[in-house]
């Protein structure tokens, strides 16, 4: 293309005063921001995310807000009111009216226990305790749990995974053997040791999780790492010769964020679970604590006659669920470099 | 290669020992015994029983003498079904945990995995939004929770499935719907959240651009790619699920190996712990050396053999 | 046992009678249907069928269906003849002479008085490890021989001839009769046992019955089992079934869904269900010869030590409100520490003449009051304790009620802790406790077996509660009034009135099971003791 190409004269205009002020004004130049304030304003610009924060908070609020202000005490027994379904003031629809089928009827479970005045919002469960109040007890156990669980995962899981991954050779060889062994001693020994050093219950439990759940974290990590690190930008960070620490803030971390944050979203659940598996074993959280677990391992046992004692834990968590998963996918999109806007 | 598999028997070898050592220490450190009413036996019976399983020993000597039969493939004899070698227990029991786990995880993956792309290629569509919050109910119904309502709806309502007990396949289906549930999740999850990062990447574009098919750019470079993350967990998961659920086990009343699992520990049967403990280390050892090899199969820029530094 | 009026010393008991009345009340053929299967449901899974070495009730309740033994336990805990046509009792209680019938194992070798010698030496040899051999203590030479002191030969029981049997005791055993009746004292066939050596009785086929039916499926580790009619049984003729279907629920939710789709002809209810099936026709409840009590470790400080603070601690629970409100399965508030039903002398039940109401009864007021002197009495203000448990759903309903009522009390925190069972049992023992909720359930029909427990320095005695007066009573009982019967009974009363009466435990409540059985099965015979069930005059009606 060396041939000289014929314009027309009018295809370029000389710049004058007046267009370089008006080039100027169009000129971008958004404040520059650090990579968590950039994370922030484009979570805020998720609706899903939002709205999930949003929900969580509130569960949070009331969860923990259940501690000085709760509707009935969650542990207070009352035999005679026990069994009742739920009962909202103003609706009709069976299953929220207090009445329940009984033997193929029909029947007003409050009138029938004298208790026609009263209202539980969720019902009440074989004791006759209030199961809303029982339901914001357990969510708030849960959630201790499950928080003490995620701290566990991303401080001892994210660094094992990183250190043995970026290391590689024999430091990498040794560290997964001993993470092969700590998958290879049943959780349910771990947990039985504790409560016979311990005492069943919260401490026993998030000690066993503690030592347990960070494995799988670190196996991702792991393997993430590897695959990161034989990348070009890895690679030219080390020619231009960055500390590791610094590469592995600055350029592991938010690379690996996705895998990091799909897999707390799954540590959230499981740890919730471990928990109502222990208790549909019987060595869960001893009563009358209550978690969310073994409220729905509770309600499990008689979801053919009160189905109610069921699906209540089980709409809280599913909701739990649904927002840290929502709010999850959000984080991942805000902090995961490679998103495209 | 062959250098690099030997290394890692070696490895395996020696993670089943030190995991067989640690598990039988911890597991002497428990109450219980094979007694069951101990406080009417007198001593020299109690004695007596004690020599019967070898417990009047030092533990030194018991781990020595158990060590020796292990290899053996002698794991000594049960304290719940008194009379039964753990061996033959394991053996009777252990079909019907691998069979559900096994059709649960070939179930969840791959439905997950399918689940997952479908998500990824039609981003934040309905059909993405649908598959994410499918997967998070997935996750956030406990299993014995979705057990019971898939038993008391599809069993007992619809009397489509058998209820419970154990027969031909049909008796699988709703175990394996209630244990596949998880491994569905996680691998629609892990699946899309690495197949949105894989198709913004430059190499799709390259492929697109190149006029490759869509099915094509999906198949050959976004799954595999997106797999690492996905391999990573699924091992384990799966171990985890066939050597038995109690919870589905005992719902479904399948003669699995789940609630033997449970009591051993709990009753500190350590023939049976030990011998449950054996298994899972060794299946676990060996789906996490396979995870390894994989990883260099799926994605060739990671190096299993060499050093990075 | 029924301590009827006291049968008379030295006489002959025969059971003509008995055995007329049996026969007679079995159905005309009319009535039955065509398919004679029962469909039965277990909560755990068989682990063994050997007579020598079970220990559970599941074991228990088969064998006592394929195996018979000298005498047989039906309704209402009475004695029925077995394999015994009859038996005599010697003048002083201490000598039992069984007379047999001429009937076959399985296999068609004969059942003589050989096989009992065989079984019951077998049982008591230490090289056997039997942990149910202490039942034999009252068969002379049976401590001697199971602590190696003495051979095997020297048990007190004798073969003469092939058909009789001659029991010697160590001291009169009012109750001797039931305990043959249990399988523990099952006659075993040497020359089965030794052929199959190590493997006998671990599966269906290594093993033979002289029962009304014989074991046709297990693999020894099975969750179901089957047995069938055994047609070389000596009443044969009067077995309906033909088959019996055992198999293993373990989640009460699905036996139910199982019974209500027709797969299972019975289920046992727990939880809410009983409240839900309270009015249906095919419910029943059963009631068990068990008794729930707390003990309460007087070891550990003054206050457990303080009878003021025990009686309180008792009087503030409201055991009918949890009987009847919480538990609803038949469960019946605890009447004294012995169970209701298990004994009666001249038609009055041992806890009518033993009842104590104060120390099973609810007065908060004056629990209050009593409590607020013992911590007085005892120097505090305030005083606070764990509660032990089962982790069983039961376990943990009752700690969570009983934590409830004694809340109520003040100046009195209670936390709970729900343990496995065995861990639980080790620390019982161990004296690892405040206060535990434990149970018992009776080995045989006598009071005697709960009584036994409190002596002090027994070691199912937890709280190590001790009392002179009572260990002498329970002496009395079991050793100088052993072949009296009124003087026997009197001071099992007065044993359980003293305990009581210092509130040494807190009976809680005695267990009920609720059922469902299906109304066309008829015939079912429920023991509240030992095996429980026997099988052999059930039917399925047309």
């Amino acid at each position: 293309m060396a041939d000289t190409v014929k314009l027309p004269e009018d295809s370029f205009k000389r710049i004058n005063a007046d267009d370089r002020a008006a080039l100027d004004s169009e000129k971008i130049a958004a404040p520059s921001l650090t990579f968590a304030q950039d994370a922030w304003r484009r979570l805020r610009k998720n609706k899903g995310a939002w709205v999930s924060l949003i929900v969580l908070a509130i569960v949070f609020i009331m969860a923990f807000g259940s501690l000085v202000v709760s509707p009935h005490n969650p542990n207070a027994v009352n035999p005679s009111y026990a069994n009742l379904p739920s009962k909202i003031p103003g609706i009709g629809i069976n299953g929220f009216n207090g009445t329940l089928v009984q033997a193929g009827q029909r029947i007003d479970a409050y009138k029938q226990a004298g208790a026609s005045s009263k209202f539980y919002i969720m019902g009440t469960d074989y004791l006759g305790r209030d199961l809303f109040s029982r339901v914001l007890y357990g969510t708030r156990i849960s959630l201790i749990i499950a928080l003490v669980a995620t701290l566990f995962d991303l401080t001892i899981g994210v660094t094992y995974g990183m250190f043995s991954g970026w290391k590689g050779g024999r430091i990498d060889t040794i560290m997964q053997r001993i993470i092969e062994i700590i998958l290879s001693i049943p959780n349910l020994v771990v947990i039985v040791l504790l409560i016979l050093i311990l005492k069943p219950g919260m401490t026993s439990i998030i000690i066993a999780i503690a030592l347990t759940s960070w494995t799988n974290m670190a196996r991702l990590v792991r393997a993430q790492t590897m695959e990161i690190k034989e990348q070009e930008y890895i690679l030219a960070a080390r020619t231009l010769g960055e500390r590791p620490l610094k590469i592995a803030f600055k350029h592991l971390l938010p690379n690996l964020s996705s895998v990091i944050i799909i897999n707390t979203m799954f540590t959230i659940p499981n740890a919730i679970f471990f928990e109502a598996t222990l208790s549909y074993i019987g060595i869960g959280i001893s009563s009358p604590q209550a978690s969310l677990g073994t409220l729905l391992n509770d309600g499990q046992k008689n979801f053919q006659f009160l189905p109610y004692q069921m699906w209540w834990p089980a709409l809280v968590l599913s909701i739990i669920m649904l927002a840290f998963n929502l709010l999850g996918d959000g984080l991942r999109d805000a902090f995961d470099p490679r998103t495209k806007e | 290669m062959a250098k690099y598999l030997a290394k890692r028997i070696f490895y395996l070898i020696l993670t089943l020992f030190i995991v067989i050592t640690l598990t039988f220490f911890l597991m002497k450190l428990l109450p219980g015994t094979p007694l069951t009413n101990q406080a009417k036996l007198s001593k020299s019976q109690i004695a007596l029983i004690y020599e019967q399983y070898g417990l009047n020993k030092p533990v030194w000597q018991q781990y020595l003498l158990y060590l020796a039969g292990a290899v053996r493939g002698n794991f000594g004899t049960s304290f719940q079904f008194s009379d039964q070698p753990v061996s033959y227990l394991l053996s009777s029991r252990i079909g019907p945990s691998l069979q559900i786990g096994l059709q649960a995880m070939i179930l969840g993956v791959i439905v997950g995995i399918v689940v997952g792309a479908f998500g990824a290629m039609r981003q934040n569509s309905w059909v993405d939004t649908t598959a994410t919050v499918v997967s998070i109910l997935g996750i956030s119904i406990p299993s014995f929770v979705l057990a019971v309502l898939l038993q008391y709806y599809l069993g007992l309502k619809l009397g489509w499935f058998p209820i419970a007990e154990w027969g031909g396949f049909i008796y699988t289906v709703l175990p394996t719907l209630a244990l596949g549930a998880t491994p569905l999740a996680e691998s629609a999850r892990f699946v899309r959240t690495e197949m949105v990062d894989v198709l913004s990447s430059d190499y799709i574009e390259l492929a697109k651009a190149k006029g490759l098919s869509r099915t094509g750019v999906i198949y050959h470079h976004a799954l595999r790619n997106s797999l690492i993350p996905l391999i990573t967990i699924v091992g384990p998961l799966a171990v985890n699920i066939m050597t038995g659920s109690m919870v589905v086990e005992n719902i479904f009343s399948i003669p699995g190996i789940g609630e033997q699992f449970v009591k051993s520990v709990l009753t500190n049967d350590y023939p049976t712990i030990m011998g449950l403990t054996i298994i899972y280390s060794f299946m676990l050892c060996v789906v996490l050396l396979f995870t390894d090899i994989l990883y260099g199969i799926v994605d060739p820029r990671i190096r299993i053999t060499g050093k990075a530094n | 046992m029924k301590i009827n009026s006291a049968v008379k010393l030295g006489t002959v008991a025969t059971f003509a009678a008995v055995l007329l009345a049996a026969c007679g009340s079995s159905s005309n053929s009319s009535s039955e249907a065509s398919k004679q299967t029962l469909n039965w449901m277990e909560n755990s899974a068989l682990p063994s069928m050997d007579s020598s070495t079970a220990t559970d009730v599941v074991s228990g309740e088969t064998m006592n269906n394929t195996g018979e033994g000298l005498l047989r336990i039906g309704k209402n805990s009475s004695i029925h003849p077995g394999v015994a046509k009859s038996y005599t009792k010697s003048k002083d209680g201490k000598t039992y002479t069984f007379n047999l019938r001429k009937s076959n194992w399985s296999n068609g070798d004969k059942v003589t008085a050989k096989d009992f010698v065989y079984a019951w030496q077998r049982t008591v040899d230490p090289k056997t490890a039997s942990q149910y051999a202490y039942m034999y203590a009252q068969v002379k030479n049976a401590n001697a021989i199971m602590n190696k002191k003495k051979p095997v030969s020297s048990l007190g029981i004798k073969a003469e001839g092939n058909y009789k049997v001659v029991v010697t005791l160590t001291q009169a055993t009012s109750y001797f009769p039931s305990l043959v009746a249990s399988p523990m004292f099952f006659p075993q066939n040497k020359s089965v046992v030794q052929k199959y050596g190590k493997k006998y009785a671990t599966n269906a086929q290594d093993n033979v019955y002289n029962g009304p039916f014989k074991l046709t499926y297990w693999t020894g580790t099975s969750d179901n089992w089957t047995l069938s009619k055994n047609t070389k049984y000596w009443d044969a003729k009067n077995v309906k079934l033909k088959k019996i279907n055992f198999k293993t629920m373990k989640d009460p939710q699905t036996s139910l869904s199982q019974y209500q789709s027709g797969k299972l002809d019975a289920t046992y209810l727990s939880g809410q269900q009983p409240k839900n099936y309270k009015n249906d026709k095919q419910y029943v409840e059963r009631k068990s010869a068990s008794t729930f009590y707390i003990e309460l470790n007087e070891k550990k400080d003054s206050m457990m030590k303080n009878k003021k603070a025990r009686q309180a601690l008792s009087l503030a629970i409201n055991r009918n409100q949890f009987v009847n409100k919480v538990l609803a399965d038949g469960s019946t508030a605890a009447k004294g520490l012995v169970s209701t039903g298990l004994a009666e002398n001249k038609g009055t039940d041992f806890n009518t003449a033993a009842a104590v109401p104060s120390a099973t009864s609810q007065d908060l007021a004056k629990a209050q009051k009593l409590w607020k002197q013992a911590l007085k009495e005892t120097g505090r203000s305030s005083y606070s304790l764990t509660l032990m448990a089962d982790d069983t759903p039961a376990g943990k309903n009752s700690a969570e009620f009983i934590q409830s009522q004694w809340a109520k009390l003040d100046g009195l925190k209670v936390t709970n802790s729900n343990l496995p069972f065995k861990t639980r049992l080790s620390r019982s023992q161990n004296g690892q406790f405040d206060a535990v909720i434990s149970a018992w359930g009776a080995d045989f029909p006598d009071p005697i077996s709960f009584l036994s427990l409190f002596t002090s320095g027994n070691s199912y005695n937890n709280g190590k509660w001790a009392s002179k007066a009572y260990d002498k009573y329970v002496a009395a009982a079991t050793g100088k009034d052993a072949n009296n019967n009124t003087a026997r009974w009197n001071d099992m009363v007065n044993a359980q009135k003293t305990i009581l009466n210092d509130q040494g435990v807190i009976p809680v409540y005695q267990q009920g099971k609720a059922q469902l059985v299906k109304s066309d099965v008829k015939g079912l015979i429920y023991f509240p003791t030992g095996a429980n069930w026997d099988f052999s005059r059930a039917y399925i009606a047309k």
